[in-house]
Protein backbone atom coordinates (compact mmCIF):
# COMPACT_ATOMS: atom_id res chain seq x y z
CA UNK A 1 0.00 0.00 0.00
CA UNK A 2 1.61 3.47 -0.42
CA UNK A 3 0.46 6.41 0.64
CA UNK A 4 -0.90 9.65 -1.00
CA UNK A 5 1.36 12.34 -1.64
CA UNK A 6 1.45 15.42 -0.20
CA UNK A 7 0.89 17.02 -3.26
CA UNK A 8 -2.83 14.95 -3.36
CA UNK A 9 -3.66 16.53 0.13
CA UNK A 10 -3.49 19.73 -1.66
CA UNK A 11 -7.00 18.92 -3.18
CA UNK A 12 -8.68 18.19 -0.06
CA UNK A 13 -7.05 21.94 1.00
CA UNK A 14 -8.84 23.23 -2.18
CA UNK A 15 -12.24 21.23 -1.73
CA UNK A 16 -12.40 23.34 2.13
CA UNK A 17 -11.84 26.59 0.83
CA UNK A 18 -13.96 26.41 -2.10
CA UNK A 19 -16.48 24.93 0.31
CA UNK A 20 -16.37 27.73 2.74
CA UNK A 21 -16.11 30.47 0.05
CA UNK A 22 -18.88 29.50 -1.92
CA UNK A 23 -21.70 28.83 0.52
CA UNK A 24 -20.83 31.39 3.07
CA UNK A 25 -18.47 34.24 1.05
CA UNK A 26 -16.44 34.13 3.83
CA UNK A 27 -13.16 32.37 3.06
CA UNK A 28 -11.69 29.61 5.64
CA UNK A 29 -8.59 29.67 7.23
CA UNK A 30 -5.96 26.76 6.90
CA UNK A 31 -4.38 26.89 9.70
CA UNK A 32 -2.26 24.32 9.25
CA UNK A 33 -1.41 21.01 7.17
CA UNK A 34 0.23 18.33 8.70
CA UNK A 35 1.09 14.62 9.34
CA UNK A 36 0.02 13.68 12.66
CA UNK A 37 3.29 12.51 14.97
CA UNK A 38 4.10 10.33 17.87
CA UNK A 39 0.96 10.43 20.60
CA UNK A 40 -0.57 13.04 18.49
CA UNK A 41 -4.32 12.27 18.05
CA UNK A 42 -6.26 13.92 15.50
CA UNK A 43 -8.31 16.80 16.87
CA UNK A 44 -12.15 15.71 17.02
CA UNK A 45 -15.43 18.35 17.66
CA UNK A 46 -18.28 18.12 18.59
CA UNK A 47 -19.48 16.94 15.54
CA UNK A 48 -18.24 14.95 13.35
CA UNK A 49 -19.06 13.18 9.60
CA UNK A 50 -16.57 10.50 8.17
CA UNK A 51 -16.84 8.60 4.57
CA UNK A 52 -15.41 5.52 3.82
CA UNK A 53 -13.20 5.31 0.64
CA UNK A 54 -13.07 2.51 -1.34
CA UNK A 55 -12.21 1.10 -4.52
CA UNK A 56 -8.63 1.49 -5.88
CA UNK A 57 -8.19 3.83 -2.13
CA UNK A 58 -8.49 2.53 1.22
CA UNK A 59 -9.12 4.73 4.50
CA UNK A 60 -11.53 7.58 5.81
CA UNK A 61 -12.20 10.90 5.18
CA UNK A 62 -13.71 13.12 8.14
CA UNK A 63 -14.69 16.60 8.56
CA UNK A 64 -14.98 17.37 11.95
CA UNK A 65 -16.21 20.98 13.60
CA UNK A 66 -17.13 22.71 17.02
CA UNK A 67 -20.96 23.65 17.61
CA UNK A 68 -20.84 26.69 17.27
CA UNK A 69 -19.20 26.49 14.07
CA UNK A 70 -21.73 24.49 12.96
CA UNK A 71 -24.66 27.12 14.27
CA UNK A 72 -22.83 30.19 12.61
CA UNK A 73 -22.72 27.98 9.33
CA UNK A 74 -26.14 27.14 9.25
CA UNK A 75 -27.40 30.74 10.18
CA UNK A 76 -24.98 31.65 6.79
CA UNK A 77 -26.94 28.65 4.73
CA UNK A 78 -30.74 30.10 6.00
CA UNK A 79 -31.05 27.14 7.69
CA UNK A 80 -33.64 28.63 10.72
CA UNK A 81 -33.01 25.38 12.58
CA UNK A 82 -29.83 24.60 14.22
CA UNK A 83 -30.58 21.27 16.30
CA UNK A 84 -28.11 18.35 17.11
CA UNK A 85 -29.84 16.73 14.07
CA UNK A 86 -29.18 19.24 11.67
CA UNK A 87 -25.74 19.97 13.01
CA UNK A 88 -25.22 15.90 12.30
CA UNK A 89 -26.42 16.53 8.63
CA UNK A 90 -24.23 19.47 7.89
CA UNK A 91 -20.87 17.72 9.14
CA UNK A 92 -22.28 14.72 6.79
CA UNK A 93 -22.41 17.09 3.76
CA UNK A 94 -19.31 18.76 3.89
CA UNK A 95 -17.66 15.08 4.50
CA UNK A 96 -19.97 14.37 1.65
CA UNK A 97 -18.96 17.47 -0.72
CA UNK A 98 -15.12 17.53 0.25
CA UNK A 99 -14.38 13.70 -0.64
CA UNK A 100 -17.01 14.06 -3.44
CA UNK A 101 -14.91 17.20 -4.78
CA UNK A 102 -11.53 15.04 -4.50
CA UNK A 103 -13.00 12.44 -7.31
CA UNK A 104 -12.24 15.39 -9.54
CA UNK A 105 -8.85 14.90 -9.40
CA UNK A 106 -8.66 11.48 -8.03
CA UNK A 107 -11.10 9.57 -10.49
CA UNK A 108 -13.66 7.16 -10.62
CA UNK A 109 -10.90 4.63 -9.15
CA UNK A 110 -11.74 6.20 -5.93
CA UNK A 111 -15.60 5.48 -4.37
CA UNK A 112 -16.34 6.74 -1.69
CA UNK A 113 -19.58 5.81 1.06
CA UNK A 114 -22.55 7.52 1.94
CA UNK A 115 -21.63 9.95 5.76
CA UNK A 116 -21.52 8.65 8.86
CA UNK A 117 -21.82 11.00 11.29
CA UNK A 118 -21.90 11.11 15.32
CA UNK A 119 -21.50 13.38 18.51
CA UNK A 120 -18.59 13.57 20.18
CA UNK A 121 -16.11 10.85 19.96
CA UNK A 122 -16.22 7.21 18.11
CA UNK A 123 -14.73 4.12 18.19
CA UNK A 124 -14.91 4.48 14.70
CA UNK A 125 -12.33 6.77 14.85
CA UNK A 126 -10.13 3.77 15.57
CA UNK A 127 -10.37 2.17 12.72
CA UNK A 128 -7.41 4.07 10.74
CA UNK A 129 -5.35 2.86 8.18
CA UNK A 130 -2.28 4.95 8.14
CA UNK A 131 -0.29 5.23 11.43
CA UNK A 132 0.30 8.86 10.29
CA UNK A 133 -2.90 10.69 9.43
CA UNK A 134 -3.06 13.80 7.05
CA UNK A 135 -4.70 16.39 9.43
CA UNK A 136 -6.17 19.74 7.90
CA UNK A 137 -6.71 22.55 10.76
CA UNK A 138 -9.30 25.33 9.94
CA UNK A 139 -10.41 28.66 11.06
CA UNK A 140 -13.75 30.13 10.02
CA UNK A 141 -14.53 32.95 11.37
CA UNK A 142 -12.84 32.29 15.10
CA UNK A 143 -14.15 28.71 15.07
CA UNK A 144 -12.32 25.75 14.76
CA UNK A 145 -12.74 22.44 12.53
CA UNK A 146 -10.35 19.62 11.17
CA UNK A 147 -10.40 17.44 7.98
CA UNK A 148 -8.66 14.10 8.35
CA UNK A 149 -7.58 12.51 5.32
CA UNK A 150 -6.76 8.60 6.18
CA UNK A 151 -6.17 7.23 3.12
CA UNK A 152 -3.51 4.92 1.05
CA UNK A 153 -3.54 3.78 -2.62
CA UNK A 154 -4.12 0.23 -2.71
CA UNK B 1 -34.89 31.16 -1.39
CA UNK B 2 -36.93 33.41 -3.65
CA UNK B 3 -35.86 34.65 -6.59
CA UNK B 4 -38.17 36.32 -9.11
CA UNK B 5 -37.02 34.89 -12.10
CA UNK B 6 -38.22 31.33 -10.69
CA UNK B 7 -41.85 30.65 -10.88
CA UNK B 8 -43.92 29.71 -7.75
CA UNK B 9 -42.44 26.50 -6.62
CA UNK B 10 -43.57 24.11 -4.10
CA UNK B 11 -41.55 21.12 -2.34
CA UNK B 12 -43.63 17.94 -2.49
CA UNK B 13 -41.10 15.73 -0.55
CA UNK B 14 -37.94 15.61 0.54
CA UNK B 15 -36.45 11.37 0.81
CA UNK B 16 -33.21 10.31 2.76
CA UNK B 17 -32.79 7.70 0.22
CA UNK B 18 -33.12 6.06 -3.22
CA UNK B 19 -35.57 3.88 -2.40
CA UNK B 20 -37.95 6.55 -0.43
CA UNK B 21 -37.23 9.33 -3.44
CA UNK B 22 -38.21 6.97 -5.73
CA UNK B 23 -41.66 6.10 -3.51
CA UNK B 24 -42.79 9.46 -3.60
CA UNK B 25 -42.16 10.61 -6.95
CA UNK B 26 -44.68 8.15 -7.75
CA UNK B 27 -46.95 9.43 -5.05
CA UNK B 28 -46.22 12.88 -5.72
CA UNK B 29 -45.71 13.07 -9.98
CA UNK B 30 -43.14 16.07 -9.02
CA UNK B 31 -42.14 18.81 -12.42
CA UNK B 32 -38.69 18.64 -10.64
CA UNK B 33 -36.24 16.54 -8.84
CA UNK B 34 -32.65 17.82 -7.35
CA UNK B 35 -31.40 14.39 -6.61
CA UNK B 36 -28.03 13.62 -4.79
CA UNK B 37 -25.83 10.39 -6.42
CA UNK B 38 -24.48 9.25 -2.93
CA UNK B 39 -27.60 7.74 -1.32
CA UNK B 40 -28.27 4.73 0.78
CA UNK B 41 -30.20 1.84 -0.66
CA UNK B 42 -30.48 3.23 -4.06
CA UNK B 43 -27.52 5.33 -5.35
CA UNK B 44 -28.59 8.66 -7.59
CA UNK B 45 -27.66 7.03 -10.96
CA UNK B 46 -30.06 3.86 -10.49
CA UNK B 47 -32.85 6.27 -8.77
CA UNK B 48 -32.50 8.60 -11.56
CA UNK B 49 -33.32 6.05 -14.08
CA UNK B 50 -36.21 4.19 -12.47
CA UNK B 51 -37.83 7.72 -12.23
CA UNK B 52 -37.15 8.38 -16.08
CA UNK B 53 -38.86 5.13 -16.85
CA UNK B 54 -41.53 6.70 -14.43
CA UNK B 55 -42.02 9.71 -16.44
CA UNK B 56 -39.22 10.94 -18.97
CA UNK B 57 -40.82 14.40 -19.05
CA UNK B 58 -39.18 14.96 -15.25
CA UNK B 59 -36.40 17.57 -14.86
CA UNK B 60 -34.10 15.60 -12.73
CA UNK B 61 -31.38 18.22 -11.70
CA UNK B 62 -28.65 16.11 -10.15
CA UNK B 63 -26.82 17.78 -7.21
CA UNK B 64 -23.65 16.15 -6.44
CA UNK B 65 -20.32 16.62 -5.08
CA UNK B 66 -18.46 13.83 -7.14
CA UNK B 67 -17.05 16.09 -9.55
CA UNK B 68 -15.64 13.82 -11.92
CA UNK B 69 -16.65 14.24 -15.49
CA UNK B 70 -17.24 10.33 -15.58
CA UNK B 71 -20.48 10.39 -13.04
CA UNK B 72 -22.16 13.59 -14.39
CA UNK B 73 -21.99 11.83 -18.09
CA UNK B 74 -23.37 8.40 -16.83
CA UNK B 75 -26.09 10.59 -14.84
CA UNK B 76 -27.11 12.45 -17.88
CA UNK B 77 -27.21 8.70 -19.75
CA UNK B 78 -29.46 7.79 -17.09
CA UNK B 79 -31.85 10.50 -17.70
CA UNK B 80 -30.99 13.69 -16.10
CA UNK B 81 -31.81 16.98 -17.40
CA UNK B 82 -28.93 18.83 -15.81
CA UNK B 83 -26.20 18.28 -12.99
CA UNK B 84 -24.77 21.05 -10.51
CA UNK B 85 -21.59 20.42 -8.56
CA UNK B 86 -21.17 21.24 -4.90
CA UNK B 87 -20.67 23.20 -3.43
CA UNK B 88 -23.07 25.45 -4.71
CA UNK B 89 -24.39 29.02 -4.88
CA UNK B 90 -27.65 30.05 -4.67
CA UNK B 91 -27.49 32.28 -8.52
CA UNK B 92 -25.51 28.66 -9.82
CA UNK B 93 -29.05 27.18 -8.34
CA UNK B 94 -31.60 29.15 -9.93
CA UNK B 95 -29.64 29.16 -13.36
CA UNK B 96 -29.88 25.49 -13.01
CA UNK B 97 -33.39 25.42 -12.43
CA UNK B 98 -34.12 28.27 -14.88
CA UNK B 99 -32.26 26.08 -17.70
CA UNK B 100 -34.37 22.89 -16.73
CA UNK B 101 -38.02 24.99 -17.13
CA UNK B 102 -36.96 26.68 -20.29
Amino acid sequence: MADITEQEIQVFVGAVNRYFEQMTGEKAKIQASFLAEGEILPPIYDFTGLINVGGQYQGCIYFSASKILLMRLLLALHEPRQNDLHMLDAVGEIANTLAGNAREYFGEAMTISVPITFQGASDLLKSAVRKRPYIIMIKWKQYEASVIVDVVRK
Amino acid sequence: MSDPRLPSLMIVGMARNGAEALELFSQTQPDLVTMDLTMPEMDGVECTESMTHLNADAGILVVSALSDKATAIKALKKGAKGFLYKPFTDEQLVNALLEMMS
